[in-house]
């Protein structure tokens, strides 16, 4: 499975979600390649599951990836729960 | 053999992969893990110099446009482009003077410092931002390089100053970040940081919190400036067509054709300067992604380990989603901000940093939310609007006096610096050293 974290650059908070989910899946013995991406690298390109902020739902309208909308970036409980679920309806 | 290694190590690439390599084995990488990620870590350092060479390809006919276009009105006209990656990726790629190692060795050893500091000094703050972290560690390390200094000295005290600004910066940012996000949790790592308490400290003259821009109705329609193709391309487009307008006004189509486009018609030759750019800065950010990819998890791995209690100091976008309508608001003050400095700094004959899209969203931006957390919805206007406003009149300031050296002679010509946690210890640096007759 591949779990891509998206922010605007590609590298910075992106970079940061892509390493708290490593950390959440790695916890829950979850096999997944998680990458970190810029806004503009989401379309032509193949993943199972976008992560992305909540800021971003309406740039991500036409994209037809599993999405997981996120309100705090660094709240760990909240990236946790979205993203296992979003993981279990994928597999 | 030994001259072969000893070349080696002097390129800038293998001093980021040396650096990669280190972080994965102490991170008790796998051993696949460990070469993908050195190797990958030298092509990143590659693919930027690629995405340069496009960047100031497409930066030197514009700039030319505009001083065929303006300096016959205005003689001592001049204009750049002000892009902190552009600036260290170039010098780097350069490697004049054994530059490009003195920046990759900086990063090392001023992170290494900042850990340091962090684990003995109250400001238990890791700064994790990958492309700050190079960009200041390049910046310092431009900055002492230009005294003359040796390689050693030049690491050992750009070092010192990044580590110091490291584990400082979070700490000064960190009463308006709880201001902003109502937790103390993590920090704010990002060069913007002295500008941004700028805009929270004018906020606070002028505004109320209670008053917050975050209760108006803001038009979503801005947000496809999130998308950094789209909005560097829609500015260059404008700021690349404008100047060829203003070329062809000055000296006439045929002589465009003949000393600026190469044959060209000059619309099409503008517009497509403009793409170039934009797909240059996208090729230069892929490169500094994948040299930053590997080395941050390690910085952020060993860090934990050794300051115990630390708080991650974050990139700039995880405070956007506490304000959403400032960050808007920023975008249209800053953009204010710079249309009304580009003037005022060309009348009074200073360089003038062309149009920024990247300066008016992430950075406006944030002082927008930063303004509207000490002075609400005024504060957001002002804050966004004094950031870029301000800022200008730094990026021209250190551009015209050469506050970093020489930096076309280093290779990033028609470039210059934005960030003001590099430029402004930048100029006290340099003041300094001008004191001691450097």
């Amino acid at each position: 499975m591949k779990i891509a974290a998206l922010c605007g650059l590609g590298f910075g908070s992106s970079m940061m979600l892509k390493l708290s989910i490593e950390d959440i899946l790695k916890e829950e013995g979850i096999e997944a390649e998680v990458l970190s991406w810029d806004l503009g690298s989401v379309k032509g390109q193949e993943v199972d599951i976008i992560v992305a902020p909540q800021d971003m739902k309406s740039n991500l309208e036409s994209v037809e990836t599993k999405i997981v909308l996120l309100k705090r970036l660094t709240d760990k409980e909240e990236i946790k729960e979205k993203v296992l679920k979003a993981i279990e309806e994928e597999s | 053999m030994s001259d072969i290694l000893v070349e080696l190590i002097a390129m800038p690439a293998v001093v980021l992969g040396i650096i990669a390599l280190i972080g994965l084995i102490a991170q008790g990488k796998k051993v696949q893990a460990i070469v993908l990620g050195t190797v990958k870590t030298v092509l990143g350092v590659l693919i930027m110099n690629l995405g340069i060479d496009g960047v100031i390809g497409a930066i030197e006919p514009i700039q030319q446009m505009y001083e065929e276009g303006i300096t016959p009105i205005l003689p001592d006209f001049q204009a750049f482009v002000t892009f902190d990656e552009g600036v260290v990726g170039a010098v780097q790629s350069a490697d004049v003077g054994q530059i490009g190692a003195a920046i990759a060795w900086t990063m090392l050893f001023g992170y290494i410092i900042h850990i340091l500091l962090a684990r003995i000094t109250p400001f238990k703050f890791l700064y994790l931002t990958g492309h700050m972290i190079w960009i200041h560690a390049g910046a310092f390390a431009i900055l002492f390089h230009s005294f003359g200094l040796s390689l050693f000295w030049t690491v050992a005290l750009a070092s010192i100053v990044d580590g110091i600004y490291m584990t400082v910066a979070p700490a000064i940012a960190q009463p308006v970040i709880r201001k902003i996000t109502g937790q103390d949790d993590f920090g704010f790592a990002h060069g913007q940081t002295l500008l941004n308490l700028l805009a929270a400290w004018v906020g606070k003259l002028i505004g109320d919190p209670e008053d917050t821009a975050e209760k108006l109705k803001v038009p979503e329609g801005l947000n496809f400036f999130r998308d950094m193709a789209i909005s560097i391309s829609v500015i260059m487009i404008f700021v690349s067509l404008l100047g060829a307008l203003l070329a062809v006004g000055q000296i006439g189509v045929e002589a465009f054709m003949e000393e600026i486009s190469d044959g060209q018609s000059w619309f099409v030759f503008a517009l497509f300067q403009a793409l170039y750019f934009t797909a240059g800065v996208l090729v230069l950010l892929q490169g500094v992604r994948m040299l930053i990819g590997e080395i941050v998890p390690a910085f952020k791995g060993i860090g934990e380990r050794l300051i115990p209690g630390s708080k991650p100091a974050l990139d700039v976008p995880v405070i956007f989603p506490y304000a959403p309508n400032s960050l808007v608001i920023g975008l249209i003050g800053g953009t204010v901000g710079q249309f009304i400095a580009i003037p005022i700094l060309a009348l009074i004959g200073w360089p003038v940093a062309l149009p920024s899209m990247i300066a008016a969203f992430f950075a406006s931006g944030a002082g927008a939310i930063f303004g509207n957390a000490t002075g609400g919805k005024r504060g957001a206007f002002a804050g966004g609007f004094i950031w870029c406003f301000v800022g200008w009149f730094l990026i021209s300031f250190a551009y015209r006096f050469e506050v970093f050296g020489d930096l076309s002679a280093l290779g990033a010509s028609g470039l210059g610096f934005t960030v003001p946690d590099a430029i402004v210890p930048g100029i006290f640096i340099w003041l300094i050293a001008k004191l001691f007759g450097a």
